[in-house]
């Protein structure tokens, strides 16, 4: 597995939280220079199946993850509108989230999501 | 003229049953009209598939073109191969510097255009906007826009069909020729040098995928880029909105868009006999994707008629959904958000002097959809 780490030597950097996007093709993309909501940090970084395409108003679902079973509770529901449009999407499930709409914090540092297919 | 133009023809449709049977071209057409069934056919491209040449658009266009048209008119595995020839080039609308660009050319227009009495916006606002922009994408000299902004609006369907489809497509041909001297990676050479399963692109196929980055981004944009206008000249409190929050930009574009729909429907061919929500549709026959009617659902949709530019969620398909979603949306969007936000930092207001509402007309409805002619005065702030 292939593990991408754009963070620099910068000791403040060092210390942001950092976020793992494992992709669907299993590589791991680990980012800790993000700031924003996670669809932006993926955006910023490439991140292969994060399109982001409305740009974080809850419109497209091209953000979708699916966020692992033990952060799930850390990173919380998705909101109503979030809900919504979840539901149209067919391919969620109960650990889907719209990645737009979460808002990277230290308290998610080291948080794990998936990346589901598009 | 009423004040808003706009009004939604499959209201009364949808509240009959999930399935508009109509005809087209003489042929039968079974239309799904709610935004659901709208996004699970979309995606089941196995028993609604777009392997169907000249039939994915709606009427047929056997008479105005020679060439299938890619990747639009192919289904999965071939799609997907055939969508990443191109995706590179649809996705330089996500580079800083094509946005500082578009940025520089929507200034120019609105200022060029503040500047005159009156402007007719199809032809000479949306029209050379939606050209000049283009030149971007395809990555070719901005020249080149003087050229197809006389192709007018439909290039396929204004008019004399025909002879401008095959002046674009001798266009294209030509463009092929010389692409070597424009710059680098442009839409032309790409296709010049891409493979498809180990072999280079035949002829017809370039030509397929040149004809839809003409034909599929044109009056979508240039009907979008009205219906804005139009709207903040009957609305000018949503015009002071967005200039005070800024930040619903993305949020409002995603609204217009819906509110627009320029591009109605869209066909699928039924490769085996099959039933759609009650309709029986026999093998070769279409189906359609009514994005119209879907995107004015109010099962989904809160009063579905109103413009709201804080709408959330907004999850329409004037986009479309699934395998084929949009591939110009990044450009289309980029134009949208840079136009709000240009006329939020250079127009004080807009005048409604005259327009001419374009009317779908059909068997079984008539849709307005955006303007055939639209008279305004921009003025400056
Ligand atoms: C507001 C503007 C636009 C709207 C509403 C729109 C709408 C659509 C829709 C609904 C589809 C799906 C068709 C299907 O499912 O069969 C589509 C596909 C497509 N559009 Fe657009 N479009 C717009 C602008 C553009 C632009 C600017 C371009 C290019 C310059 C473009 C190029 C394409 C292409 C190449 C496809 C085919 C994608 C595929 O088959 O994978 N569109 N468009
Ligand atoms: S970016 Fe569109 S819904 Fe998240």
């Amino acid at each position: 597995m292939f593990v991408r780490n754009k963070s620099t030597l910068n000791e403040r950097i060092e210390n942001m939280a950092k976020v793992t996007f494992v992709t669907e093709s299993g590589e791991e993309i680990m980012e800790n220079d993000g700031t924003g909501n996670l669809m932006e940090i993926a955006r910023q970084n490439d991140v292969d199946g994060i399109i982001g395409a409305c740009g974080g108003v809850c419109s497209c679902a091209t953000c979708h993850v699916r966020v692992k079973p033990e952060w799930m509770e850390r990173v919380g529901r998705p909101g109503e509108d979030e809900q919504d449009l979840l539901e149209l999407e067919g391919r969620a499930d109960e650990r889907s989230r719209l990645s737009c709409q979460i808002e990277m914090t230290d308290e998610l540092d080291g948080l794990v999501v998936e990346v589901a297919p598009l | 003229m009423s004040k808003c133009p706009y009004h939604d023809p499959f209201a009364e449709k949808r509240t009959k049953g999930p399935i508009l049977e109509t005809e087209f071209d003489g042929d039968p057409v079974a239309m799904i009209l709610g935004l659901k069934d709208v996004r699970k056919a979309a995606r089941d491209w196995k028993t609604f598939s777009s392997d169907a040449p000249f039939r994915v658009p709606i009427p047929r266009e056997e008479n105005l073109r020679s060439v299938r048209q890619f990747p639009i008119e192919s289904d999965p595995p071939e799609h997907t191969e055939y969508r990443k020839i191109v995706e590179p080039a649809f996705n330089r609308p996500n580079e800083p510097e094509y946005q500082a660009r578009m940025t520089g050319l929507i200034q120019e227009m609105i200022s060029e255009t503040t500047s005159c009495q009156s402007v007719e916006a199809v032809s000479e606002f949306a029209l050379p906007l939606q050209s000049r922009a283009l030149t971007y994408l395809l990555g070719v000299p901005e020249s080149e826009a003087q050229t197809w902004i006389k192709w007018g609006v439909h290039v396929l369907r204004d008019g004399d069909g025909p002879t401008k489809g095959k002046e674009m497509e001798h266009y294209c041909k030509e463009a092929f020729k010389r692409s070597s001297r424009w710059e680098e990676n442009n839409f032309f050479s790409l296709l010049n040098e891409a493979t498809f399963r180990g072999r280079l692109l035949t002829d017809d196929e370039k030509l397929g995928f040149a004809n839809l980055a003409f034909a599929g981004g044109r009056d979508t944009v240039i009907n979008t880029v009205c219906l804005i206008l139009a709207h903040f000249a009957h609305h000018p409190d949503d015009l002071e909105r967005l200039r005070k929050e800024p930040e619903l930009v993305n949020c409002a574009g995603e609204e217009f868009v819906r509110f627009a729909t320029p591009l109605t429907h869209i066909g699928r061919k039924c490769p085996a006999d099959t039933e759609v929500h009650g309709a029986k549709v026999k093998a070769d026959q279409l189906i359609s994707l009514c994005w119209a009617s879907a995107n004015f659902d109010d099962t989904v949709f809160d009063k579905p008629t109103e413009i709201r530019l804080d709408r959330k969620p907004n999850p329409h398909v004037a986009f479309g959904n699934g395998a084929h979603t949009c591939l110009g949306a990044p450009h289309a969007r980029l134009i949208i958000r840079t136009l709000l936000t240009q006329l939020t930092e250079l127009v004080s207001s807009i005048t409604f002097l005259s327009g001419q509402p374009k009317i779908e007309k059909t068997v079984d409805y008539e849709r307005v959809n955006s303007f055939e002619s639209l008279q305004l005065r921009l003025n400056l702030k």
